[in-house]
């Protein structure tokens, strides 16, 4: 008998199972709207947020379409305190910042309501580091290029590193920092606990939204800043992914060229943006009287270990994520009434995540998977935080967002997509699913509180 | 990396393990031999009409994959 409460109370230890985490507040900086409030109404509305790209002049590019933050409604320096700050933040740290405070906006949250210490951050940030590429073009390539040797490719480094020295002002190297995002919104907020950051490219996102879950149920953290950001729209970002072979060239027609699922499908539209959602133990919130959104239930993660590209064709670590995610959440498949896909509008994801969606729900019918990509654009880093948000927020307001742009259907991924037009409906537990080049696969469950 | 001898005209490039990203590179070191830019599309174009139906984990060979690159270096 001592034996058995032993082990049973050193498992209890490890994860508190019978709290759960709630979302208490949502902030989001998109190319379909600043805030939560213009967001779901332009979710509702199936907008686009894909233009011909403004942040540089794309002439020659193959790709000349993207998803861009409107910065004529958006004043980052006005969620930041003191307003000088700003000019220290990458664009996509400012991003983050701002998503930060309108989520700490909504849950409530007041200064003395819980220790900074508890206070932690998560979250999904570029791998190329939100670095503005007039930095590096300005002061790092002109210095290479000046110290090219004459007649070969072969660098002077002695006189790089002059040139280097004398363009370069010391404390803009900062905004180049991965992880300077997460410092500056924990600046920004006093988080004081566990400040992590996720570069897992696709799926940051959804992973460190996972990890901010973990960070609360093993103790580690009463709140957590957990989301993404990322800002890529700049040459070498749109085209390296253009190289690759991943993006939409509908340059003629960019409101239409994100078309998941869709037979006319050509890759995805590259977007920028963030996504913050305020996790909270239940506990805290209910001592503090906040409201919850929804519950974050569950998480799963694995990876292909397969090929740095291309997913494993029966997507069998893609099932595994999400069969863990409804494990953890102590859910089956039938209680799932809504997923929100990757849903990129590659030629391969989409067929790799019908296979495995169809795989993990077999036997129980597959219930209507939208992207909203479609609308949104790919967010990279802030993909999976501001799907997620879009989840909660269709759970909220009782509808599932549409995949826009369905016009013909592919045999080889053949599902309710939720062509064209948001649907009414109840939601009360619906699935996130990522998936990361280089193989990461993470799946988040929320559920209605 | 595959030693020469083990790739023969009829070799399948897939069945050596290439992936995607592969061929993204063969097209870049094509274009490095012939000078000029190959649009990916000139070469799934050239697929589609070259092995039209095939299982192209087997079709495409080291011979298709030159016969791409002669047809890329002798156009003006």
């Amino acid at each position: 008998m001592c034996g058995l409460a032993g082990i049973r109370s050193a498992t209890t230890k490890q994860r508190n199972m019978t709290e759960r985490v709630a979302i208490t507040g949502i902030g989001v900086v998109t190319p379909i709207g600043i805030g939560i409030a213009d967001f779901t109404s332009a979710l509702r509305a199936g907008c686009s947020g894909a233009r011909r790209i403004t942040a540089f002049d794309c002439e020659g590019f193959d790709t000349r379409i993207a998803a861009e933050v409107d910065d004529t409604s958006f004043d980052a320096g006005s969620y930041v305190k003191p307003r000088k700050m700003v000019k220290h933040m990458s664009r996509s740290a400012a991003f983050a910042v701002a998503a930060a405070a309108m989520a700490r906006c909504e849950s409530r949250l007041l200064a003395g309501d819980v220790d900074p210490y508890r206070i932690g951050v998560s979250l999904g940030a570029g791998g190329m580091g939100p670095v503005d590429l007039d930095l590096l073009a300005g002061q790092g390539f002109a210095a290479i290029a000046s110290a090219r040797g004459q007649d070969s490719d072969e660098l002077d480094i002695p006189a790089f590193a002059r040139e280097f020295r004398a363009r370069t002002n010391p404390i803009s190297m900062l905004r180049g920092l991965p992880n300077l995002a997460a410092a500056h919104l924990a600046i920004q907020q006093d988080a004081r606990g566990p400040n992590n950051t996720i570069t897992t490219a696709c799926s940051a996102g959804t992973q460190a939204i996972g990890e901010g879950l973990r960070a609360i149920q093993r103790g580690d953290a009463d709140v957590v800043f957990a989301g993404g950001t990322d800002a890529m729209i700049n040459p070498v970002g749109v085209l390296g992914f253009s190289m690759l072979g991943t993006l939409s060239r509908r340059n003629d027609d960019p409101e239409h060229a994100s078309r998941p699922f869709d037979a006319g499908r050509d890759g995805f539209v590259i977007g920028e943006g963030a996504a913050i959602l305020v996790l909270e133990r239940e506990a805290v919130a209910k001592a503090r009287g906040a409201t919850a959104l929804a519950e974050l239930a569950g998480y799963g993660c694995t990876c292909d270990a397969y090929r740095i590209t291309d997913e494993r064709p029966d997507a069998e670590a893609a099932v595994r994520a999400i069969t863990l995610c409804l494990k953890d959440a102590g859910a089956s498949a039938e209680d799932i009434d809504y997923i929100n896909a990757h849903g990129t509008g590659t030629q391969m994801n989409d067929v790799t995540e019908t296979t495995a969606v169809r795989t993990a729900f077999n036997g129980s019918g597959l219930p209507p998977m939208s992207s909203t990509k479609s609308m949104i654009g790919h967010l990279l880093a802030a993909a999976g935080a501001v799907e997620l948000a879009a989840t909660v927020t269709g759970m909220l307001h009782d509808f599932l967002p549409p995949t826009i742009n369905f016009e013909v259907p592919d045999p080889a991924c053949m599902l309710d997509c939720v062509p064209n037009d948001a649907r009414s409906a109840q939601i009360g537990a619906a699935l996130s699913n990522s998936f990361g080049f280089g193989g990461q696969n993470a799946c988040l469950m929320i559920r209605r509180w | 990396m595959v030693p020469p001898a083990d790739v023969q005209p009829e070799t399948s490039l897939v069945g050596l393990g290439a992936e995607s990203i592969d061929f993204l590179d063969l097209i870049f070191r094509i274009e490095e031999v012939v000078g000029r830019k190959v649009p990916v599309s000139r070469w799934e174009t050239f697929i589609n009409t070259r092995l039209p139906g095939a299982d192209l984990s087997r079709a495409i060979t080291l011979a298709i994959v030159l016969e791409f690159a002669d047809q890329e270096r002798s156009r003006t």
